[in-house]
């Protein structure tokens, strides 16, 4: 069950694809310049080899907080309802929202937890709760999900980026941080640009003197640090080290690269098209990947806001189901769709939903998970859990489960254990394949 | 004597009636401190005459004996252990280190070549008191308090100004203590002494934790939901005794610190039980309030206007209640002050001039994580509060002694465990050093001062602090588990600003003046000094000397490359 991660300095057991890109990617300059050879992996004979290999995880973040009422947990005909109906789904006796149908067909790969109670609904503290699995606590930055799953899965010295987030709107952007792992498993954060910062070579020098300098570079450098061996400098240099393979990755984030046919298939939205190169990088072994969609914070004119937000939402994640599935990714990749919390179920005066995080839902898919499956139950209005209440650390230990990660492994801060997920929380078996 | 007189209004304001004994005591204790200090410290006329902090000659000879005590305990536990220590650093290492930790920022080839060049014995005591007497120091010092007390969760401008201005004044460290921690009272005019407490006062966990961390070297977050699992020092009570200090904390809508009337915490044990905490500080010592008779009218017209001050920015400033828990904290930690206080800033102290802390880590100061050394943190805070809390009394006797001395290269032997202290750690340069030093690397050498410095070279320096703001918000801030992030080397190798500014093509810069040098070999060589602070060693100069060679058709080119490679390297991003 725990995952065994291959030791750097022994020859791997097994040729994973990020070994694989990285050593192109460094390996020589003439090829890191001309990366674009994804389809080739795919297609080789070494695809099946590799496909073993490693695991990722797409989070789609609902930021400001979706309501579960208007997708996976509707009410109609109740007081807290609301105007939409619901729908028979692909799987016999699950009904979602309306607002959700190519979602309704493809709920075979997907389970949905409509039981979370939370207790934290302010925007700062859910997300934080929702995105390291565990409250806050005054001296200890917990490193956020993106950090722990780059830990466990990525090679330390990748030269692929292993933890990405995007946003699409500068509402609910919150930096996510690798707190006491290190600032190694940090985020590369896109925001206005699709394009990560700093990731292409300036035209003031060409690419060979680009990679003669960091040659240079890397001469002055390991001299020092082999007279002060120190994991702080050791860490430098493995920045430094992981350079040009980043570099020569820029091409993930090229959605151009991808048939007009593929780009349609996303749809033209920000967010679309932010989940096609979070396909891309999952392709190319990058373990996770967080696109944030905002602002689903409806306090006022819910029904509208989810009219709309949930269209986009309803298309893009089918599609990009779809294309995993397609590409034979689903099986190793775990699609997460939940937000810092949910809405509550009384209607407010402004036809809004506000803050609630004590009975709300969302949803995994794909890699570990026994699609077709519902874990919960709220009541008849949607106002308590009554059934397999879950709290974020669940959820957490959940989502490593799924991975094949062991959910009650250990970090060590000091002489404290801090397990990945939180102390006392357990997978939904149910729900895990 | 202006030190002796700006230390008494410190310990002036006698708060209740039950405080007064207390404050008598401290009162009491503090003169006998002062008569102590100034007959130990020898050459007591020194502050006065000289103009600068205490006892530039006098306040040596005290520190002086202290580093000779640090070199002595450390020595011992090397020889008990077994382990050889390192060797001396050379002299320019020594100066940049120096530098760094003093100016915070690397030294100009000009102060650098002085210091090579100065034949006289005894020159780096010299360096280390010139450093401690220059404009910079007070800049350092500032962002270092900054990065101690509030920088990890918001940047604030006024708190920076006055921690300079305190910086400047040397504000001793229990003056500050009662500034921060007591801002409407000690600084009722002063929007930034008020920051530390103001940015956490909407979060009661955070003022206990934050304050008994990062200000009494204890991490009491563990007993907050149950009585520390591995510490039996730390108990619920002690948590909730510290909460207690602060409940009453709040902020007016004009953005200042106060207190309300009234207000106890509560807590449940795990047994369920509810319980009342008291005013209890961490050594166990507790306060209780007075009773206080207040009329119905009286408690709703105090009530109303807090309420008025929260809601209305125009509100006149709220009534201050005459029993202040947090004047109490102040009170009890300065009671016993080298337990806590004193000891936790003497360790980080340390810890920011040796790369580790006597306990580590530095904030789980307790029974189950003894320091590698006791006596001599105990001596090193039992000197802290006889020299009048000065923390440049510290940082001198640590900087002269062998201790801080040594070489950080190992050449090829095992690393000594880091707690022997038998070689100097490499540290992670803070954002402000770092981004400092990459501006000053980056100028022409000849246009950047000496050891004689302008008149003007703190509005100069100044400058510097505000040019490198914009970079020091991009660099990771040194932590126990320091790790450079990707972020930071794209940045760096592609980032506009590098190739536009520090690498200009320009005669201001050390790109354009390396073009005037006269041969390859200078201009390897004024390169290293620029931004390494030292001269390149042969196996260097020959493949730089080549790399240059085969940019003969693009020299500026090559020469930006050189430059770029030695700002991006190890070397330079640590201090050692």
């Amino acid at each position: 069950m725990h995952r065994q991660r291959t030791d750097l300095g022994s020859p791997p057991a097994t040729v994973s694809r990020r070994q694989l890109l990285g050593a192109a990617a460094v390996g020589s300059t003439v090829a890191a310049a001309d990366m674009n050879r994804l389809s080739l992996f795919s297609q080789s004979g070494l695809a099946g080899e590799i496909a073993r290999g490693d695991k990722s995880v797409i989070l789609l973040w609902l930021a400001g907080g979706a309501s579960q009422l208007e997708t996976w947990d509707p009410k109609p005909g109740r007081s807290t309802g609301g105007p939409f109906a619901k729908i028979q789904t692909s799987v016999p006796g699950i009904e979602i929202s309306e607002l959700l149908p190519k979602m309704s067909q493809r709920l075979n790969e997907t389970a949905i937890i409509r039981s979370l109670n939370t207790k934290i609904a302010d925007h700062g503290g859910g997300y934080a709760l929702m995105d390291t699995g565990r409250r806050s606590e005054p001296g200890v930055e917990f490193p956020h999900l993106g950090a722990i799953i780059a830990h466990e899965l990525a090679q330390r010295e990748s030269q692929v980026p292993d933890h990405i987030e995007m946003y699409t709107s500068t509402e609910g952007r919150r930096k996510g941080a690798a707190g006491f792992l290190g600032a190694r498993y940090n985020p590369m954060f896109l925001t206005d640009s699709m394009m990560p910062d700093n990731i292409q070579r300036l035209e003031a020098i060409s690419d060979a003197d680009h990679a003669d300098r960091a040659s240079l570079q890397q001469f002055l450098s390991q001299r020092f640090s082999r007279d002060v061996p120190h994991p702080a400098v050791d860490s430098h240099n493995a920045a430094y080290g992981r350079v040009r393979g980043l570099m020569a990755s820029d091409y993930l984030f090229d959605v151009d690269r991808e048939p007009q046919s593929m780009r349609d298939h996303y749809g033209p939205t920000q967010f679309g098209q932010q989940c096609l190169v979070a396909r891309r990088l999952v392709e190319a072994g990058v373990p996770f990947v967080k696109v944030a969609r905002a602002w689903w914070d409806s306090h006022g004119q819910n029904f509208e806001t989810h009219r709309e937000l949930c269209a986009d939402l309803d298309h893009v994640m089918a599609a990009l189901l779809d294309d995993l599935k397609q590409r034979g990714l689903l099986d190793k990749t775990l699609v997460v769709t939940m937000g810092e919390f949910g809405r509550t179920p009384k209607i407010n005066g402004s036809l809004g939903r506000d803050h609630f995080a004590s009975a709300w839902s969302c949803t995994l898919s794909g890699c570990g998970i026994r699609g077709g499956s519902v874990y919960g139950k709220t009541d008849e209005d949607g106002q308590t859990v009554i059934e397999g209440e879950t709290g974020a650390g669940d959820l957490f230990a959940t989502i490593f489960a799924a991975l094949g990660i062991d959910h009650t492994k250990e970090y060590m801060l000091g002489s404290r254990p801090i397990p990945i997920a939180d102390f006392d929380s357990f997978p939904i078996r149910e729900i895990l394949a | 004597m202006n030190w002796l007189l700006k230390r008494l209004p410190a310990v002036r304001p006698a708060r209740s009636a039950l405080a007064g004994a207390a404050t008598l005591w401290v009162l009491g204790f503090c003169l006998s401190v002062l008569l102590t200090s100034r007959v130990a410290a020898g050459e007591p006329a020194t502050a006065t005459t000289s103009g600068v902090s205490p006892g530039a000659g006098g306040a040596s000879a005290a520190a002086q004996r202290l580093a000779g005590e640090i070199d002595a305990a450390i020595a011992a536990s090397q020889r008990a252990a077994g382990i050889e220590p390192g060797a001396v650093v050379e002299d320019a290492g020594f100066a940049r280190r120096v530098t760094l930790d003093l100016a915070g920022r690397i030294p100009t080839t000009a102060e650098l070549q002085a210091f090579l060049d100065d034949p006289a014995p005894g020159k780096r005591r010299r360096l280390i008191e010139r450093l401690l007497t220059t404009a910079d120091y007070a800049f350092h010092q500032r962002n270092q308090l900054d990065l101690l007390l509030l920088a990890r969760l918001r940047r604030d401008g006024a708190w920076r100004d006055y921690l300079l201005q305190a910086s400047r004044e040397r504000r001793p460290w229990d003056q500050l203590l009662r500034e921060i921690l007591l801002p409407e009272r000690e600084q009722p005019d002063e929007a930034g002494a008020a920051a530390f407490l103001r940015h956490r006062a909407k979060d009661l966990d955070a003022l206990t934790n934050d304050t008994s961390s990062l200000l009494f070297g204890i991490n009491i977050a563990c007993a907050k939901c149950h009585d520390h699992p591995l510490v039996v020092d730390w108990e619920q009570r002690h948590y909730f005794g510290m909460a207690s200090f602060f409940k009453r904390t709040y902020t007016t809508r004009g953005g200042s610190v106060a207190e309300r009337f009234e207000g106890d915490v509560r807590f449940t044990t795990i047994y369920g039980e509810e319980k009342d905490a008291s005013f209890m500080f961490l050594s166990g010592a507790r306060v209780e309030e007075p009773a206080v008779e207040r009329s119905d009218a009286e408690w709703k017209q105090v009530r109303q206007q807090i309420k008025e001050a929260e809601k209305n920015d125009q509100a006149d400033p709220p009534p201050l209640p005459a029993f202040s828990p947090r004047a109490q904290l102040v009170d009890l930690a300065l009671e016993d002050p080298r337990r806590y206080l004193a000891k936790n800033v003497a360790n980080r102290l340390w810890a920011r001039l040796l790369g580790r802390g006597l306990v580590d880590p530095l904030d789980q100061m307790h029974s189950e994580n003894p320091p590698s050394h006791p006596a001599l943190l105990e001596r090193l805070a039992e000197e802290l509060v006889a020299h009048d809390y000065q923390l440049s009394h510290l940082v001198r006797a640590i900087m002269i002694s062998d201790t801080y001395a040594r070489s950080s290269r190992l050449a090829d032997a095992e690393p000594p465990p880091p707690e022997a202290f038998a070689v100097a750690l490499p540290r992670p340069l803070t954002p402000h050093q770092l981004a400092l030093s990459l501006s000053l690397a980056t100028r022409d050498p000849a246009a950047l001062p000496g050891p004689a410095k302008p008149s003007d070279w703190e509005q100069q320096r100044a400058a510097w602090e505000q040019r490198a703001e914009g970079w020091a918000r991009r660099f990771e801030i040194p932590s126990p588990r320091f790790q450079v992030p990707v972020e930071e080397a794209m940045l760096l190798s592609n980032g506009t600003e590098m190739q536009q500014d520090l690498l200009a093509d320009r005669s201001d810069r050390l790109v354009g003046a390396l073009q005037k040098q006269p041969s390859v070999p200078e201009q390897i060589d004024r390169a290293f000094r620029a931004i390494l602070s030292r001269p390149a060693e042969p196996a260097e100069r020959e493949r730089l000397a080549a790399y240059l060679e085969a940019r003969r058709d693009r020299p500026v080119a090559g020469l930006r490359q050189m430059v770029w490679a030695l700002l991006t390297s190890a070397e330079f991003r640590f201090n050692h």
